[in-house]
């Protein structure tokens, strides 16, 4: 076959969320990758003209369905700075359980993702299996499965109580016990290493010069995790960042395979040490100057910059998502990959577009 | 004669309508083991109940000919089976329905359906020697290629062509399009060509191609019964390990590639043909 | 491949994780957050609902003593429930069901709202 030109997505199966590649391919080889993006702009930084500074945490959380917590939680830790308001122990303690959480239900909805990239309907199902309990857990302890809202100015909205920890303890507990059984098929199985070992990869040199951010930098050996700025309660918790080194599709997906161990091990110790106390307080005044605040989302690392001028409406806020850091990438990916591997490849950036349009 | 009428009536009713069928146990058992609750039984039939009412859109007539061309070409495939006939020209009836399959692709100027074709063209490549070979080893074991005569053998094929069989086994992955060789179409749609070949087939044309699947399936697991002519029982008892063995494979593998399958079809499907041939012609 | 065998053996023998909705329902959680329903014959018609909510979908007309609310735009956020300043605004646990058209949800207080210090405030 000679020169064809595939449009891959905006609507595709595969793409969870609408990205535009046009794939140039030479007898299903990629030679050139062109992405477009615009198709899931809402304009939601704008809103903060029309929106006070407190309803826009409900704006932000809606800017991603997956990482919507962290969103907040950024986009709140940043007010707090520029206010400088002390937040609580207990919400700090609080916000870590609910975005680790977060963490875990983003990167099992990924790793179904991406085993539906390369065909194996029935992991995929299994680990959105998985994910249903941690929504779950979302659900009783916040309200809410995906957007919880539980971030506010000051603090925390809704608390945990003792019975309520205990119970995300056990069903941690059962998380884990079944993500072990999963552990040979997505690391192990030879079908898959077949199709994820050595594809896509990224040296370390490369990856940092890309600007990458997250499980896709970590992957190829780059230890760089925005919760090594000890944010939230992180000062008082063990951490240290899952990193691999061959920067493959299968390092991504073993980097964020085990983020969501590491996960539950912080969820563990956040529980374990909950100071009691206060989970919010009071706001008085209005945010003034400006302010710049990062957090580590499942994804990567996320920015956001504020300013404000006194009033009850910010004056700029502006949002860099971590796969906007990430697509990048893909170019230097794709080129020379098999037209196979084109889903494994997208998916192991784990693309939010979303995020990236807001 | 009339025998032989009622008899062609009734494959071409039961064929597609079994291949359906096990289309629709295969659904539930994939949903169940996949820890889903699954569709109804009858859940292909409504489909394509369904497609078959939708606004008839062709995008030549070319595909609109091959579609049907598919769907006649296997059900007289089915047909000849259950005469009994040569077993050669029923493997080459299915062949052209194939080739048609993918001529009608081709005649589409979407990339996706012209990289599906050209996958299912290499499919085929794959697997049509092996079916070939099969029909080689039933030749050397009754001394005809006609099914008749499998059916008046008096002990099962199975013990003596067991790793043809296991060939045959592999073809039929290919051909129900299951993990690890869904690659120029797949049944949900979730791959890196969509539907792949069928993707500009649609409408009533696309539940043509779906039912001519039906009567493919039906072909083939008959074909897999002829392995235990002797007894009814063991026939279908055969056909349904087979067909469990389908589910298992979809089931515990990823999609692999085409170069990864012509490597492995063709060494693995040769392989394992030519010991059971040469272990026949030494006996 | 074997462990995923023995994954997909386990499935085949334990109860399927989806169920068949509408038909069976799984009850919601006591903290969900579901539909936006207003006592109305306590409600002040002060509007502090109205000014906090994040998607703006309550109106408040103090004169007209009604209360309004758009289920669709609604995003069950919970904020107008915590700041109703009389309790009459709550938030079901149950979700409100599907429907065919759009409509706004226009609750009439029955006598004229008793006297408040607070400035009328419309949304
Ligand atoms: S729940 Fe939130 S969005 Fe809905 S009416 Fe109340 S404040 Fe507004
Ligand atoms: S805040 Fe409560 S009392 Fe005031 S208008 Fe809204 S519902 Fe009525």
């Amino acid at each position: 076959m000679t020169r064809t030109i595939i449009p891959f997505g905006p609507q595709h199966p595969v793409l969870p969320e609408p990205i535009h590649l046009m794939l140039t391919l030479d007898d299903e080889v990629i030679t050139e990758a062109v992405p477009a993006f615009g198709f899931v702009h809402r304009g939601l930084e704008k809103l903060v003209e029309i929106r006070d500074f407190h309803q826009m945490i409900y704006v932000v959380e809606r800017i991603c369905g997956i990482c919507s917590m962290l969103h907040a939680m950024c986009y709140c830790q940043g007010i707090e700075e520029m206010m400088g308001i002390e937040t609580p122990p207990r919400a700090r303690f609080l916000r870590v359980i609910w975005s680790e959480l977060h963490r875990m239900h983003s990167h099992l909805l990924w790793l179904g993702l991406f085993a539906d990239s390369f065909g194996f309907e029935s992991l995929f199902m299994q680990f959105w299996k998985i994910r249903e309990k941690i929504l779950d857990i979302d659900e009783a302890t916040t309200g809410n499965r995906i957007i919880v809202s539980v971030n506010v100015i000051g603090g925390v909205r809704k608390d945990l109580t003792l019975e309520q920890t205990r119970g995300i303890l056990s069903e941690l507990k059962s998380v884990e016990t079944e993500l072990k059984r999963l552990e040979t098929t997505i690391l192990n199985d030879y079908t898959v290493q077949n199709r994820t070992v050595g594809k896509g990869v990224l040296t370390a040199k490369q990856a940092y010069e890309l600007g990458l951010v997250g499980p896709t930098l970590r992957a190829s050996g780059v230890m760089q995790d925005a919760r090594m700025l000890k944010y939230a309660a992180f000062d008082d918790i063990a951490f240290t960042p899952v990193v691999e080194t061959d920067g493959d599709c299968y390092a991504r997906c073993k980097v964020r395979f085990r983020e969501v161990f590491q996960s539950i091990d912080l969820i563990r110790q956040a529980i374990g040490k909950l100071p009691n106390g206060e989970i919010a307080v009071k706001v008085k005044g209005r945010p003034d100057g400006e302010v710049t605040s990062r957090v580590e989302q499942p994804r990567g690392e996320v920015f956001y910059y504020i300013r404000a001028n006194g009033t009850k409406h910010l004056e700029r806020l502006r949002v860099r998502t971590p796969t906007f850091a990430n697509v990048p990438a893909l170019l230097t990916m794709l080129p020379g990959a098999g037209l196979s591997d084109v889903p494994v490849i997208v998916l192991s950036i784990d693309p939010c577009i979303s995020c990236t349009e807001r | 004669m009339i025998r032989h009428g009622i008899l062609i009536a009734a494959a071409l009713i039961f064929g597609p309508l079994v291949g359906g069928l096990i289309s629709g146990m295969d659904r539930i058992l994939t949903a169940r083991v996949q820890s889903r609750i699954g569709p109804p039984l009858l859940q292909p039939f409504y489909d394509v109940i369904k497609l078959l009412g939708k606004e008839k859109v062709v995008v030549n007539v070319w595909q609109a000919f091959c579609a049907n061309a598919y769907l006649t070409a296997a059900s007289i495939a089915v047909v000849l089976l259950c005469l009994r006939s040569d077993l050669l020209l029923i493997l080459f009836i299915q062949a052209v329905g194939s080739v048609f399959l993918v001529v009608g692709a081709f005649s589409s100027t979407s990339p996706y359906s012209q990289i599906g074709a050209h996958r299912e063209l290499l499919q085929m490549l794959c697997y049509e020697p092996l079916l070939i070979l099969v029909a080689v080893g039933v030749y050397l074991q009754t001394g005809s290629f006609r099914i008749a005569a499998v059916h008046a053998l008096h002990q099962p094929m199975l013990l003596k062509l067991p790793f043809l069989f296991l060939v045959l086994g592999l073809v039929l992955t290919i051909k129900l399009r299951k993990s690890p060789f869904d690659l120029s179409t797949s049944h949900h749609a979730h791959q890196e060509l969509v539907k792949g070949l069928l993707t500009d087939y649609s409408g009533p044309l696309l539940a043509l191609t779906e039912i001519a699947h039906w009567c493919d399936t039906a072909l083939l697991l008959g074909f897999c019964s002829l392995f235990w002519a002797t007894n009814p029982i063991g026939a279908l008892l055969l056909v349904a390990v087979t067909y469990l063995m389908e589910i298992w494979i979809d089931n515990v593998c990823a999609r692999m590639n085409w170069r990864w399958m012509l490597g492995y079809g063709w060494g693995m499907g040769m392989a394992l043909s030519l010991v059971n041939l040469v272990w026949l012609y030494a006996r | 491949m074997f462990t995923m065998t023995s994954t997909i053996l386990r499935n085949l023998l334990k109860e399927p994780a989806t169920r068949r909705y509408p038909a069976s329902v799984r009850p919601s959680f006591e903290a969900a957050r579901g539909e936006i329903r207003n006592d109305i014959h306590v409600c002040t018609f002060c509007g502090v609902c109205a000014v906090k909510c994040p998607s703006q979908c309550i109106t408040v007309d103090r004169k007209a003593a009604d209360w309004s609310y758009d289920p669709s735009a609604c995003v069950q956020c919970g904020v107008c429930a915590e700041v109703c300043t009389s309790g009459s605004l709550q938030q079901a646990r149950d979700y409100r069901k599907p429907v065919r058209k759009k409509e706004l949800v226009v609750l009439k207080g029955a006598t004229t709202p008793p006297k408040h210090s607070d400035p009328p405030v419309t949304g």
